[in-house]
């Protein structure tokens, strides 16, 4: 399995936010998309999983394109999004049953799966608990549990941190550095490196709706002449200012 | 604050005129003046035939003149943010809320006076109340309004607060104290007309100076009305504004299957949706009491049937909306669900919901309507017409309405 974006233009109107991206991760690869506020990093994810139609370019997973064959496609691919969106009329139970239906997933092994995320994740007593008495924290852990219980060829992570205690930050990048080590894809957004280096190890700057480099935290770094000791958040002022000169 | 308050109600009224227009369409105004018309004839004749002054009477006029205090509560357009960008302006608060007072008045004001005009015919004829004494009471009740309101405001502020059923209850009280006995509707109006302006002069004093405003409080109370003034409109036209907040119901859960062997996502969503949405299981409920009350009231088979099949129908067609409600949910979107036999799926999750309504309204009609053989054949054809409507109208307009979202054939 590989996912291949080919010259993807597209956005939400006929005014395009993201530019000809050219994308590529193989089984095992960790792809970080970075960027300031508005580059297009949210709208590349919409249209992985989707929830856009692509004005050029094409995605896809192997053979599979997305616009052709959208639920073959998007049963091999988990999402963790930024808020967490959760069925209000769903328990927790019922929200990983959703998964094991969706997924076409066994249930018996699912639920052995299942069990030992949630009691990672603490969640092992609330299993009959509906969204509206979890906190903001403990529904994105629900959210966590289901992408890594449908036991997808692609993770898409959409800034995972946000709201996490710091022993979820650290189970979740646990759980990603063995995703990645079982031959899964990941790509993720974020803008706190300092958690996501620790998981992923390439990363592709966007700007404006189209990457400007891609490669190792190193690579980058050098591409936009930081020093190895200089702090990451350089590289946001040095974005922000191309942004400006653009402008 | 109150070019805040002023801005906030002229938003508010827009918003209530354009639900209000929706639902006094011409078929519903047309249907009101047929049935206001019915209801003032039953009234005329009943005044001709009614004895005199029994007991009862008076109570009465004071109970019905205090139904309309139920409406309209305090009105506070008060929002979640503002415990963000107005937590510094408690003490101006008390300038916010006049106007929202004023303006909460109106309803109530308008649906008492309206109602004592239709009563008063019954009070001076048959209750035998005086004049004075009627329009006495009338004040009376308006005051309590106010006091009631004031009640409400002084809520709003961090401290004990009032229960507002036990002031609901004062009121009837009252209402039904002056009403019986008119020298005391005389002594509390006049207590009325004196407490009531001292009453704002004590707490409204309080209110500024040394009371801090509840502003959880004061967001949680005005979604609540809301939701209730939402919900009355949500019962004649969509109103996009409508949070609904789900039940868990474990109690039903037997009507869910043990295993999801055999479920699929679609069947899995909508079983739950109409459990615990109360959007869905309330209207079912309602619906199926009020097939069961107009039964009961016409007592006879053929108008029971009649009525029962339009309230099936009716029911179908305020169920149409959880053909399309999971595309909102953005997860829905995201996950690998098959949407296209999704309309199959619905259908076959109303089929028992609309099969349980029949048995439950086929059941009461043997308790209150006369059994005989005719009976039974109504609710053969309630049966029929029941799968008719199940297998041929909800299908065709659950293909329509997926076709008009998503292009699914």
């Amino acid at each position: 399995m590989t996912l291949k974006i080919e010259h993807l233009t597209g956005g939400y109107t006929g005014v395009p936010v993201i530019k000809d991206i050219n994308l590529e991760i193989k089984p095992g690869e960790s792809l970080g998309l970075i960027g300031l506020n508005g580059a297009g990093k949210s709208t590349t994810i919409k249209h992985i999983l989707g929830l856009l139609r692509p004005q050029k370019g094409k995605i896809s997973l192997n053979d599979v394109v997305l616009t052709e064959q959208p639920t073959k496609f998007k049963r091999e691919v988990a999402y963790i999004p930024e808020t967490p969106i959760l069925y209000p009329e769903l328990t927790l139970k019922e929200h990983l049953e959703l998964t094991m239906l969706s997924y076409h997933l066994d249930e018996k092994k699912a639920w052995e799966r299942a069990h030992e995320l949630l009691k990672m994740f603490r969640l092992d007593d609330k299993l009959g608990w509906l969204p509206i008495h979890f906190s903001k924290g403990m529904r994105q852990k629900v959210m966590i549990v289901s992408a890594f219980l449908a036991d997808t060829s692609l993770l898409v992570i959409d800034e995972p941190f946000t709201g996490l205690d710091p022993l979820a930050v650290a189970n979740l990048i646990d759980l990603i550095k063995k995703a990645i080590a079982n031959g899964k894809m990941v790509l993720m957004t974020t803008h706190v490196l300092a958690d996501a280096q620790q998981a992923i190890s390439n990363y592709a700057v966007l700007n404006n709706g189209t990457i400007e480099v891609i490669g190792s935290l190193q690579e980058i770094r050098q591409h936009y002449g930081l020093k190895p000791d200089d702090p990451f958040d350089k590289l946001y002022l040095t974005l922000n200012r191309e942004d400006h000169s653009n402008a | 604050m109150r070019e805040l308050a002023k801005k906030r109600l002229s938003e508010n009224l827009k918003q209530s005129v354009k639900y209000l227009t929706l639902v006094f369409n011409d078929f519903f105004i047309l249907a009101l003046i047929f049935l206001f018309g019915a209801l003032m004839f039953w009234y005329a004749q009943a005044m001709k035939t009614m004895p005199s002054n029994l007991w009862f009477y008076r109570p009465l006029v004071g109970f019905i003149l205090w139904v309309p205090l139920l409406a309209g509560h305090l009105v506070t357009l008060i929002k979640e943010a503002d415990m963000q960008f107005l937590f510094t302006q408690d003490e101006q608060m008390d300038q916010y809320l006049k106007p929202m007072k004023h303006y909460s008045l109106v309803l109530p004001f308008i649906l008492e006076i309206l109602l004592a005009g239709i009563v008063f015919p019954f009070a001076t004829i048959k209750a035998e109340i005086n004049i004075f004494s009627y329009i006495l009471l009338v004040a009376t009740m308006l005051l309590i309004k106010v006091t009631e309101l004031d009640i409400e405001k002084n809520n709003l502020y961090l401290g004990k607060k009032a229960s507002f059923s036990i002031v609901s209850l004062g009121a009837l009280l009252a209402a039904l104290i002056s009403a019986y006995y008119s020298y005391i509707g005389i002594v509390i109006g006049v207590l009325g007309i004196l407490l009531v302006p001292n009453f704002q002069l004590t707490f409204g004093k309080r209110m500024d100076k040394t009371m801090l405003f509840d502003w959880r409080y004061a967001a949680e109370s005005e979604k609540a009305r809301k939701d209730r003034v939402y919900s009355i409109f949500s019962m004649f036209t969509d109103v996009a504004e409508k949070q609904v907040a789900i039940k868990r119901r474990k109690y039903l859960d037997f009507l869910l299957p043990k295993s999801i062997a055999k479920e699929n996502p679609n069947l899995f969503l909508y079983r739950r949706s109409l459990l615990r949405n109360p959007e869905y299981l309330n209207l079912l409920v309602r619906m199926t009491v009020f097939a069961i009350l107009v039964s009961w009231l016409v007592q006879d088979w053929r108008w029971a049937l009649g009525l029962s099949c339009l309230v099936i129908f009716l029911t179908v067609y305020q169920l149409l909306p959880m053909a399309t409600e999971f595309d909102r949910n953005f997860m829905y979107r995201v996950y690998p669900i098959e949407r296209q036999n999704r309309g199959k799926d619905l259908v076959k999750v109303l089929t028992i919901g609309l099969f349980i309504q029949w048995l439950l309204i086929s059941i009461c009609w043997l308790i209150v309507l006369p059994i005989n053989v005719s009976l039974f054949e109504a609710m053969a054809i309630l049966l029929g017409f029941t799968l008719i409507v199940v297998a041929t109208y909800l299908p065709n307009r659950v293909k329509k309405m997926n076709q008009k979202n998503f292009g699914i054939r």
